[in-house]
C-alpha cells in the first residue's frame, strides 16, 4: 500500500522496525521450547522411565553428574531426572485439561454476556467480578480437600476456579469487536446472534484466545505444582514437580541439588509459555496496526 | 538582514531498512522575518508538521535531520544539547499543537501546567507565576481566569482548552510562535475566534502557521509557502499567490475549495494521491497528477524566482490567464 | 454526581458482591461437605466408631432435612457462629482472627517491597522502551518472571539459610525473620506489576500532552515525575484489588514454606485435617477482607482521579 501519509507510514515503520525480529524470535524460541516439552512428554508418557521409582538406599543423595545420575538422586535413591521426566505427563496433562476447561467455559460465558443486555449481563458481570476478586488458590485448596486428590478433581477444580479470568477478557474484546462494521452489517442482514458470535466474533478473537491459552497454561502449571507441593495434588507416591520440590525441602541441608531438577523443569516450561504468549500478542498487535 | 527564523536546505529523513533514508523533507528553505506570519500549506503527509517539529527539535524517534541548517536569530539550532533546548523550547520558541483534547495533562490543573513553564523560564515564585498565568488567560479572552486556574482540563470546552494551549506557547513571550493546525480540531464557530487571537499574537513576534486549509492561510498569513512531497514548490505574498498561482498544484488547491456561493458547480478535486516518502527523487513529484505534465518533468524542477518576491518550482509555471 | 454519592455507590456495590460471595461460597462448602460422604463421619475423623458418628450426626443435626440444615447453617454464619475447631477445641473464628495479624503484616511488607521495586524499575523501562539498555533489562526481567513465587522462596532459603546461614526460615522471630517471607510473597506480584507499570508508562509517554510539556522545555526528569508517572500509576492502582487476591493465594504457600504463623498456614493445615469449622471461618474472613480492600480501592480511586472527582462541567 503506497498511498499512506508519511507521518503514519514512518510511525508504523518505526514501531515495526526493530520489533518484528524481536516478536518473531520470541515466538519461535518459545515454540521450540514447547515442542521439546511436548515430545518429551509423549516419550515419557508412553514409556515411563524406570529410574523414577526404583532406587535403593545405596544410591541415595548422590549429587548431580556423579555416577551417571544426571541431576542427582533423592532420599530414596531414585534418579531425579527420571522423576522429573515421569512427572511431566502429569503436570502438562493437568495443565492442559484445566486450561481447556477454563478457556472454553470462560469464552462461552464471555460471549453470552456480550450478546445479552441489561440485567442478565449485569448479573454475569457481577459474578465474574466477585469470583475474580477471591483468591483462586483458596477455592482450589478447599474444594480439593473435600473432593479428594487425583487427575480429574485437580484439573476440574483449577479450570472451574479460573474461568472468570478468561470470561472477563473475552467479554471486553467481544464488546469492541461487536462494534466493527462487518458485525453490524451481519446484524442488519438478519443473521441470528449466536451465529454472529460463532462465525464472526469468535474468529476475530483468535489471537486473544491463543495468548490467553499460553498464559493460562503457565498459570495452571504453577498452580498444579503449588498444590502438589502442599500435598493436595497428585497422589502422594506419584512423582510430580510440585511434590518433588516438597520432598526436597526436608533434605535441603544434605542434598541442596534436589530442588534443581523440578525447579528447572517448571521454569523452563513457564518461560516457554510466556515467550509464546508474548510473541503472539506482539505479532497480533503489529498486524492489527497494519490493517485498515 | 538576518531573519528571525532561517531554514536553509533542510533535509529530514526517516530511517528505513533499505539503506538510504526516506526523505520526509527535501532541501527546504524558509525565512520568516520579525513581525511576519508565514503559512506553510500542504496536504497530509507533505512534511509540513515535520518542518515545525524540526524547528523545535521534537522529531519523533526514527526521524532525523540529514543535512541543512535552522537558525533562530542567527543561532544554529541543529545539534544543540538537551540542556540548551530546554531554554529555547517554551522560552525563545513557543508551539501550539493541533488537538487540545489530548494535549493537556488530565491530572494536573491548568494553573499547575502554566506555572510550570512560567517558573522554568521566568524564574518566578509560585504566586507570581499564577498571577502571570491569570493575566495571559485573561488576555486570551478566558472569562473568570483566576478560578479557571484551579480546574482540570476535562472541565473545559474545546475552545477554552485551545486557549490554554496557546497560553502555554506565548506566556514567556517567545520571539517565534509556531502553530500546527491549531484550529483543525475545533468547531467552525470557535475557529474564527481562535484565529483572531492567534493573528495578534503571531504578528507581535513572528509566526509560522502550519495548515492544509487555504482559507486559514488567506485570513492570517503575510506570506505563503506551499509544500508538496517534502519540497517547497511555491512561495510568495498571500494575496499574490492566491490570486495568481504559478504552480499547477497550488492552482488545483484553490480550485478544489468548494464555492458556496454558486450552487451546482461541481467539486474539482486534484486527481490521484500524494506519493509516499522516497529515497531518490529524480522526477517532479507532482508529475503523475499534473495535467500539464510533459517529458521535461522527468527532471525535478528547482525553486526559482517568478516575479516579485515569488518563487515556484515547475517547468510549466502558470501565468495569469492560463490557470483554470 | 458528587463525591459522596460515588462513595455510597461503591460501598453498595461491594456490599452486594460480598453478600453474593458469602452465600455462594458457603453454599459451595455446604454441599461439598455432604458430597464427600457422610459429614458426620468426616467431622468425627477416621478413627471414630459408629456410635460416635451417630452422636455427632445427631448433635449437628445431620439427620434433619437438607433445607433445614441449610437455613440453620446460614443463620449461624450471619451470627458469626462457626463453632469450635475440631482439633483445637477453641472457637474457630477466634482462632482465625488470632492469626490474621501475622498474615496482614506479611502482606503489607510484601506490598511495600513490590512498590519499591516495580515502580522505579517499571518507570525506567517504560520511559524509553526502545533504548538498548532497556532491551537487556527487559530480557532479564522476562526470565525472572518465569520463576514462580514459591520457588523464589525455596531458592532464597537455599541461599540465605542453608548456604550462608545469615537468616532463619522458621516462623516469626522478629524483624530479621520478616525479610525472606515478605520478599517471597512480593515475588508473586513483582513480575506482573513491573510489566504493568512499564506498559502504562510507555503508553503515557506516547500521549500528546507529554509532547506539549516537552515543547515548553520540560526536562526528562520533570516529564517522568510530574507528567508520566502520575498517569501511569493511576492505572496501576486500579489493579490493587485483583493483586490482593493473588497476594492471599501466595501467602498460603509462603506461610507453609516459612512456617509463618498466619492464617494461610492455618487454612492449609485445617484443610488437611478436615477441620471444617475453621475452614469455613477462614474462608469467611478472606471474603470479607477481599471485599473491604476492593471497596477501599474503589473509593480511593474516585478520590484520586480528578476526572472522577469533579462533576463534568463544560464551560
Amino acid at each position: 500500500m503506497s498511498t499512506q501519509p508519511a507521518f503514519g507510514l514512518f510511525k508504523r515503520r518505526h514501531a515495526g522496525f526493530k520489533k518484528p525480529a524481536m516478536a518473531d524470535a520470541m515466538l519461535i524460541l518459545g515454540l521450540c521450547m514447547a515442542a521439546i516439552l511436548v515430545v518429551l512428554t509423549l516419550v515419557f508418557g508412553l514409556n515411563p522411565p524406570q529410574s523414577a521409582n526404583t532406587g535403593s538406599l545405596m544410591t541415595r543423595f548422590k549429587p548431580p553428574a556423579l555416577d551417571g545420575y544426571l541431576l542427582g538422586t533423592d532420599q530414596l535413591g531414585r534418579s531425579l531426572a527420571g522423576r522429573v521426566a515421569a512427572g511431566m505427563p502429569w503436570a502438562l496433562g493437568v495443565a492442559m485439561v484445566a486450561t481447556s476447561i477454563s478457556l472454553i467455559v470462560g469464552t462461552a460465558i464471555g460471549l453470552v454476556a456480550a450478546s445479552l443486555d441489561g440485567w442478565p449481563r449485569r448479573i454475569i458481570r457481577m459474578v465474574i467480578d466477585t469470583v475474580i476478586a477471591f483468591p483462586s488458590l483458596v477455592i482450589a485448596v478447599t474444594v480439593i480437600a473435600l473432593l479428594g486428590r487425583g487427575f480429574w478433581p485437580l484439573a476440574l477444580t483449577l479450570g472451574l476456579a479460573t474461568w472468570p479470568i478468561s470470561a472477563r477478557v473475552v467479554f471486553a474484546e467481544a464488546m469492541s469487536i461487536v462494534q466493527r462494521d462487518y458485525v453490524l452489517a451481519a446484524d442488519l442482514a438478519g443473521v441470528a446472534w449466536p451465529k454472529i458470535m460463532v462465525f464472526h466474533v469468535l474468529p476475530a478473537l483468535r489471537p486473544t484466545l491463543l495468548t490467553m491459552f499460553a498464559f493460562t497454561f503457565a498459570d495452571m502449571l504453577i498452580a498444579e505444582s503449588a498444590l502438589s507441593f502442599l500435598g493436595l495434588g497428585v497422589p502422594l507416591s506419584a512423582p510430580s514437580w510440585g511434590n518433588i520440590l516438597s520432598e526436597s525441602r526436608e533434605s535441603l541441608v544434605v542434598a541442596p541439588w534436589m530442588m534443581l531438577a523440578p525447579a528447572a523443569a517448571i521454569i523452563f516450561s513457564v518461560v516457554a509459555l510466556n515467550l509464546i504468549g508474548d510473541g503472539i500478542s506482539a505479532i497480533s498487535r503489529r498486524n492489527s496496526g497494519r490493517a485498515s | 538582514m538576518t531573519g528571525l527564523l532561517e531554514i536553509e536546505e533542510l533535509s529530514v529523513g526517516l530511517a528505513s531498512n533499505q539503506g538510504a533514508p526516506l526523505l520526509v523533507l527535501d532541501r527546504i528553505n524558509l525565512t520568516i522575518r520579525k513581525g511576519e506570519i508565514l503559512c506553510l500549506v500542504g496536504e497530509s503527509g507533505s512534511g509540513k508538521s515535520m518542518t515545525a517539529l524540526s524547528v523545535m527539535g521534537l522529531l519523533p524517534p526514527g526521524v532525523e535531520v540529514i543535512s541543512g541548517s535552522i537558525r533562530l536569530n542567527g543561532q544554529e539550532l541543529l545539534g544543540l544539547s538537551d540542556t540548551q533546548w530546554r531554554t529555547i523550547r517554551g522560552g525563545a520558541i513557543g508551539m501550539v499543537f493541533q488537538d487540545p483534547m489530548t494535549g493537556l495533562n488530565p491530572v494536573r490543573t491548568i494553573g499547575a501546567q502554566l506555572s510550570e513553564t512560567i517558573r522554568r523560564h521566568q524564574g518566578s515564585s509560585k504566586e507570581q507565576a499564577l498571577a502571570i498565568a491569570e493575566a495571559v488567560l485573561a488576555s486570551l479572552g478566558v472569562p473568570a481566569a483566576r478560578e479557571r486556574l484551579s480546574v482540570f482540563p476535562h472541565q473545559l470546552s474545546g475552545g477554552l482548552r485551545q486557549r490554554v494551549m496557546i497560553a502555554l506557547a506565548i506566556v514567556n513571550r517567545p520571539g517565534l510562535i509556531i502553530a500546527d493546525e491549531p484550529t483543525t480540531a475545533l468547531d467552525t464557530t470557535i475557529q474564527a475566534q481562535i484565529l483572531d487571537l492567534l493573528r495578534d499574537r503571531l504578528a507581535e513576534a513572528g509566526g509560522l502557521m502550519i495548515t492544509h486549509d487555504l482559507a486559514v492561510a488567506a485570513e492570517i498569513a503575510d506570506r505563503i509557502s506551499v509544500i508538496y512531497h517534502g519540497r517547497i514548490i511555491e512561495e510568495g505574498p498571500t494575496q499574490s499567490v492566491l490570486a495568481d498561482p504559478r504552480h499547477p498544484y497550488t492552482a488545483g488547491l484553490i480550485e478544489a475549495v468548494p464555492d458556496f456561493g454558486h450552487k451546482g458547480r461541481p467539486l474539482v478535486p486534484i486527481p490521484g494521491q500524494p506519493p509516499p516518502p522516497a529515497a531518490l527523487r529524480q522526477f517532479c513529484s507532482f508529475r503523475d497528477r499534473c495535467r500539464f505534465a510533459s517529458p521535461a518533468c522527468a527532471e525535478m524542477p528547482a525553486l526559482s524566482a517568478a516575479g516579485k518576491s515569488r518563487k515556484v518550482a515547475c517547468h510549466h509555471a502558470l501565468h495569469r490567464g492560463t490557470a483554470g | 454526581m458528587t463525591a459522596d454519592s460515588a462513595i455510597l455507590r461503591a460501598l453498595g456495590r461491594r456490599g452486594l458482591e460480598l453478600l453474593v460471595l458469602l452465600v455462594s461460597i458457603s453454599t459451595l462448602l455446604f454441599f461439598l461437605l455432604r458430597l464427600s460422604g457422610d459429614p458426620a463421619a468426616v467431622l468425627a475423623g477416621e478413627e471414630a466408631d459408629a456410635e460416635t458418628v451417630a452422636l455427632i450426626s445427631q448433635r449437628y443435626g445431620f439427620d434433619d432435612p437438607l433445607l433445614i440444615q441449610y437455613l440453620r447453617y446460614l443463620a449461624a454464619m450471619v451470627s458469626l457462629d462457626f463453632g469450635n475447631s475440631l482439633t483445637a477445641q477453641t472457637d474457630a473464628l477466634a482462632l482465625v482472627m488470632e492469626r490474621l495479624g501475622s498474615t496482614l503484616l506479611l502482606a503489607l511488607l510484601a506490598l511495600v517491597i513490590t512498590a519499591a521495586i516495580s515502580i522505579p524499575l517499571g518507570a525506567w523501562l517504560g520511559f524509553r522502551p526502545a533504548a538498548r539498555s532497556r532491551k537487556w533489562t527487559n530480557a532479564l526481567v522476562f526470565i525472572l518472571q518465569g520463576i514462580p513465587g514459591y520457588i523464589v522462596g525455596l531458592l532464597l532459603i537455599q541461599l540465605f539459610v542453608v548456604e550462608l546461614r545469615w537468616l532463619t526460615s522458621i516462623g516469626n522471630q522478629g524483624p530479621s525473620s520478616w525479610l525472606l517471607p515478605s520478599l517471597t510473597l512480593a515475588s508473586f506480584l513483582v513480575p506482573k506489576m513491573v510489566r504493568i507499570v512499564a506498559a502504562n508508562t510507555a503508553e503515557t509517554m506516547a500521549e500528546d500532552y507529554i509532547r506539549t510539556a516537552r515543547a515548553t522545555g520540560a526536562s526528562d526528569a520533570a516529564l517522568l515525575m510530574r507528567h508520566a508517572l502520575p498517569n501511569a500509576l493511576l492505572g496501576a492502582t486500579a489493579l490493587i484489588g485483583t493483586q490482593f487476591a493473588f497476594l492471599m493465594s501466595g501467602s498460603l504457600i509462603t506461610e507453609v514454606i516459612f512456617a509463618w504463623p498466619g492464617f494461610g498456614a492455618l487454612l492449609i493445615s485445617s484443610v488437611e485435617r478436615l477441620d471444617f469449622p475453621v475452614v469455613q471461618a477462614a474462608v469467611f474472613v478472606i471474603a470479607v477482607l477481599v471485599s473491604v480492600v476492593n471497596a477501599v480501592t474503589d473509593i480511593a480511586f474516585s478520590v484520586i482521579d480528578p476526572r472522577l472527582r469533579t462533576a463534568r462541567q463544560s464551560v
